[in-house]
């Protein structure tokens, strides 16, 4: 038995994969198509990953010896606060949302997105948004804030420069796109699922999306709301902000960390999405526990709404309220950090075949665990007390949004690059650029652990001669340089592949999902026939029952 | 897909009106300002306000039945009302002005116009929407009766209408039974 | 000179977590450890067991059977959950115990010890029992329970010396407590640990941490104003000192002197170190600094100055001699 996929039929007035119109790369700009607004939202992030990566190595040159003088402190300062920005909604949002609005109608066995003219509206506004965000460099001056931003600093009289004004604006265009494109997965996973998919039956990946999609309608408008009044301070000299003239520097903080926690979780259940898809088929075996993975991306998505403030045990809040936020930071760890053992029980008794996606899901284990196990450190108050804000945040956060998101990412690029371009990627070359990553992120990031249980703050444009410092640092800036050349690497890799890749077939994997039952790339309509899905591998099941 | 907007809108208020309150609380506002809001006036526009909810579901009602003229006419009605509560808040800016209290000037200047501001904005916004509906209206746009135009914009407008409620509660009846 | 001691006592009694000098820092250091072990075991087990796994059950070549679809095991859930749960009730409740040990509850009437305020980029010290007023090094007696007040002149800053014990912010407009029993005499160091603007990297922080009697003979030679010039440059840099614009951000006690936008100089001579710990202090490296500001330290809110070599030189002398 099987169901005719209409909805929503995508309109051939629209250009998108395989209509073939006049127009050139004109086409890609005009394109509603969520394959190709996937593919734009992944190079966006592509480049903004080169830029932000440059700005690290920047950094790292200046920090490899005490007393450096490559960069300025101002210089310093806007490296840093730009490479952070640019990381978090410049690189892992769009990467998030590219692998979203591709494979989520693909997946639930839809044609379309609900609102395709919408979805090129946020691709773009996204865009637009980090290049008025890049625009500062021209216009006087990046801003120097930190990308958290705190106040008074991010305030006129301490930061006269144009760059916080941008940072503003920036923010809030990339966050009109973020919200949008929620709310149009939001609508696509509820309303154009085939006929049998229910909620219970969704791959986990658009578990993750859904979940995700939700958490950030409710985390971004705290963040807007604080930007909206920082902008009304620095241009109409409104007093939220100013301590000079009553207003309040934690305001601020409360503010961006209720969105900046939440954040968090929104660049790391998408990831933890793909893994969920990458474990189980190359290990030929359903997901351990699909139940407790989905409900515990529910209770993280609530949660992540309660632990804001472990971000300020160290700005005198009181005993009771640290305590509070420490035990649920806790709690929120126990959803998050099981998910580790579920994809390990999902692995046993398995027939393992370790592909560079899989090796980047393996290899995620265990960098997640490390910066998993920091950050329980962080949420034991008294620890925190000693380690915040110093080089161990800076691991740890790195260990997070690099051992966690971003190797989620790459295991999902591997996995997903044969369905995007039909050529596989090079699995050979991708095995050279498998370990120059990962032992280049490990070089740089795991000394940084050290450098905070010596003292060394966070931030800081150089330190003085100190036993160890020196050394562990320039340890760390050549790890970094591993990391920056492997990058160089996976450019190619990507290029080379899709130029001359080997053919993919439209299923190469042998997977369980109804991306893989179109050809690749899938045309303009995805799909015009599938079967009604039964079960939650329904390739699997197709396959198994001709 | 309206209500998400509105879910997500509503968490924006949530986060100026906790601002509000902190700020209330934490800097400390100078009660002579509290007491210089006119709560009387504004009790009054809050009620047009809440009446234009009430006409934009008669509009809704009627929309139903197939009733387009009377359609227009509760159209009509809301947008009037809706106008007349940002006039009302408008002579409410203009008075305070006067009377020296600006976003700048102080921290309860600052709050105030943020919070009654980013209403007025999205009441604004509404007639805007409404407008366009009602000339939809002429247009002959809802002589069919499969539409759904109506009753999503119609959630948005009663969104509105419920955040007044909150603000006007916050600002202005609050203080006077709290020591700020 | 004092660079190379620094290095050396660093390198002998490492200035880190590890390594606590006070009561505070002790307490938290043994919880460290502990979770250092838990956070240990923990890593090794899922490093076994993805060892583990992936040597066993990789696809062998002529393996054609399928993999056992097992879906999930309701107990071995339970396990997984149950485990870090009471693992993670037991660091709570450490958690919370540490909390009151460290900041225990203050007495409403009880006076700081210290006030500290934190300056972009430098730190104001003062005793409010004795009045005294000074800069950039503290001292504090050992052996002695301390109540020290941060609080901020401008941005957020952060007081951290590791071997003390817990950080803490100093937030504008509010009035934030630390509590330190340091154990012995000694030089502890840290640095301002929230960024707080271009030269947050030169907020460091030298604790001289000295025994009752030694502290109490610091502070009685401290409440004395400044030593009068005897030299005739002395002289002439004091007068350069109190007419060109010097004056008006710093302060010397007993000259007319009050500001404290820049730090004290009232003994500046007898501190170890200048600008945070950035250069030593001797008459050749005040002369460099004054000379040109912006060069020393860029961006610190002290401006180059439109001096001859001789005025700026008189200036140095001046201050090299306030002990």
């Amino acid at each position: 038995m099987s169901e005719s996929v209409n909805i929503p039929e995508p309109s051939k007035a629209f250009p998108g994969i395989g209509v073939s119109t006049d127009q050139g790369l004109l086409q890609w700009i005009s394109s509603v198509d969520h394959k190709m607004i996937g593919i734009m939202y992944l190079l966006v992030s592509l480049l903004f990953f080169v830029i932000g990566g440059a700005e690290a190595l920047l950094m790292r040159t200046q920090l490899a010896l005490p007393m450096n003088h490559v960069l300025s402190p101002e210089a310093y300062d806007q490296f840093f606060t730009m490479h952070g920005t640019t990381m978090i909604f410049l690189v892992a949002m769009p990467a998030i949302f590219g692998f979203a609005v591709y494979f989520t109608p693909l997946m639930i066995g839809a044609n379309e997105m609900a609102f395709p003219r919408m979805n090129a509206f946020s691709l773009w506004i996204t865009f637009f948004g980090g290049l008025l965000l890049y625009f500062s460099f021209f216009a006087g001056g990046a801003p120097d804030a930190g990308w958290f931003n705190y106040a008074p600093l991010n305030q006129k009289n301490y930061s006269s420069g144009p760059g916080i004004d941008y940072y503003t604006m920036g923010l809030l265009l990339t966050g009109i796109g973020s919200v949008t494109t929620s709310v149009n997965l939001v609508v696509t996973i509820l309303h154009y699922r085939i006929k049998g998919m229910k909620l219970n039956k969704l791959p986990l990946f658009v578990w993750m999306v859904l979940v995700n999609s939700f958490l950030l309608l409710a985390a971004f408008p705290s963040l807007n709301a604080a930007l909206a009044m920082l902008l009304m301070d620095r241009q109409f000299h409104a007093h939220f902000f100013n301590t000079s003239n009553g207003g309040s520097a934690l305001l601020w903080q409360h503010l961006f960390w209720i969105f900046g926690h939440p954040e968090v979780y929104i660049v790391i259940l998408p990831p933890f999405g793909i893994l969920s898809e990458v474990f189980p088929v190359f290990s030929r075996k359903p997901i351990f526990g699909y139940s407790f993975i989905a409900a515990s991306s529910v209770a993280i998505a609530l949660l992540a709404f309660g632990v804001w403030a472990h971000h300020m045990f160290a700005v005198g809040l009181g005993n009771t309220v640290d305590s509070f936020f420490s035990a649920s930071s806790m709690l929120i760890g126990i959803p998050t950090g099981v998910k580790i053992f579920n994809w390990l029980a999902t692995m046993y008794g398995g027939k393992i075949k370790f592909t560079v996606s899989m090796m980047f899901a393996v290899a995620f284990l265990v960098e997640f665990t490390i910066g998993g196990l920091s950050g329980i450190a962080f949420s034991i108050v008294p620890i925190d007390w000693q380690l915040t804000d110093t080089y161990y945040v800076v691991a740890h956060l790195h260990y997070v949004f690099i051992g966690g998101t971003i190797f989620g990412l790459l295991a999902g690029l591997f996995y997903w690059f044969p369905k995007m371009t039909g050529k596989m990627l090079n699995e050979k070359l991708g095995k050279w650029f498998f370990w120059l990553f990962a032992i280049g992120f490990n070089v740089t990031f795991l000394v940084q652990h050290v450098l905070g249980i010596l003292g060394m703050p966070r931030r800081v444009y150089t330190y003085p001669n100190l036993p160890w410092y020196g050394i562990l640092n320039f340890i760390s800036t050549v790890g970094a340089f591993m990391m920056g050349a492997s990058m160089l690497l996976l450019i190619y890799l990507v290029f080379k592949s899709k130029k001359s890749g080997e053919v993919a077939g439209n299923d190469p994997w042998d997977a369980f999902t109804l991306e893989w039952a179109t050809t690749s790339p899938s045309q303009l309509k995805n799909f015009d026939e599938l079967p009604v899905v039964h079960g939650r591998r329904p390739l699997w099941d197709w396959k198994k029952k001709p | 897909m309206m209500k998400l907007v509105v879910g997500t809108e509503a968490m924006f208020f949530v986060s100026l009106i906790m601002a509000f309150i902190y700020m209330a609380y934490n800097a400390g506002f100078e009660p002579h300002e509290v007491q210089q809001l006119d709560i009387k006036t504004t009790g009054i526009f809050t009620v047009v306000l809440f009446c234009s909810s009430f006409t934009l579901m008669l509009a809704e009602k009627k929309y139903n039945s197939r009733k387009i003229k009377s359609l227009k006419f509760w159209l009509a009605a809301t947008i009037v009302l809706g106008l007349i509560f940002l006039i009302g808040q408008g002579k409410e800016y203009i008075r305070l002005i006067n009377d020296n209290i600006t976003l700048s000037g102080s921290v309860f200047g600052t709050s105030f116009y943020a919070l009654t501001g980013f209403h007025g904005l999205h009441v604004f916004i509404g007639l805007i929407i409404l407008s366009i509906v009602f000339v939809l209206a002429f247009l002959g746009d809802f002589n069919k009766p499969s539409s759904n135009v109506i009753s999503t914009v119609a959630i948005y407008w009663h969104f509105v209408d419920i955040v007044w409620i909150f603000v006007f509660t916050v600002v202005y009846v609050l203080p006077h039974f709290t020591k700020i | 000179m004092f660079t190379l001691k620094l290095y050396v006592t660093h390198f002998f009694f490492l200035q880190s977590v590890e390594n606590p000098a006070s009561f505070q820092a002790e307490k938290i250091n043994h919880l460290f450890n502990v979770f250092n072990v838990a956070a240990a075991a923990m890593l090794l087990l899922v490093c076994v067991l993805v060892t583990y796994i992936c040597i066993k059950f990789r696809q062998k070549k002529d393996d054609a059977r399928e993999a056992s679809q097992t879906t999930g095991n309701k107990k071995l859930e339970a396990l997984m959950i149950g485990i870090p749960t009471l693992l993670l009730a037991y660091f709570f409740w450490q958690t919370v115990s540490v909390e009151n040990a460290v900041a225990a509850p203050l007495h409403p009437a009880q006076q700081p010890d210290v006030i500290i305020t934190g300056h972009q980029w430098w730190w104001e010290v003062e005793y409010p029992a004795s009045k005294v007023i000074t800069a950039n090094e503290v001292h504090l007696p050992a052996g002695k329970h301390i109540l020290m007040e941060l609080r901020t002149a401008d941005v957020i800053h952060d007081w951290w010396v590791p071997q003390l014990g817990n950080k803490m912010d100093m937030i504008p407009n509010t009035k934030n407590y630390l509590q330190v029993d340091i154990n012995k005499p000694g030089d502890y160091f840290g640095a301002c640990s929230e960024f707080c603007g271009a030269q947050h990297a030169w907020m460091r922080i030298h604790v001289i941490a000295q025994s009752q009697n030694d502290f109490n003979n610091w502070l009685d030679s401290n409440t004395t104003n400044a030593h009068q010039p005897t030299d005739s440059l002395a002289m002439r840099g004091a007068y350069l000192f109190q007419t060109k614009t010097c004056a008006s951000c710093h302060r010397i006690q007993g000259r007319n002197a009050v500001s404290n936008y820049g730090p004290d100089l009232t003994h500046v001579a007898s501190r170890q170190q200048l600008l945070t710990g950035l250069i030593d202090n001797n008459e050749t490296e005040l002369f460099k600094w004054i000379n040109h500001p912006q060069q020393i330290k860029e961006d610190a809110h002290m401006p180059d100055f439109i001096f001859d070599k001789d005025s700026v030189q008189a200036i140095a002398h001046y201050l090299a001699q306030l002990k």
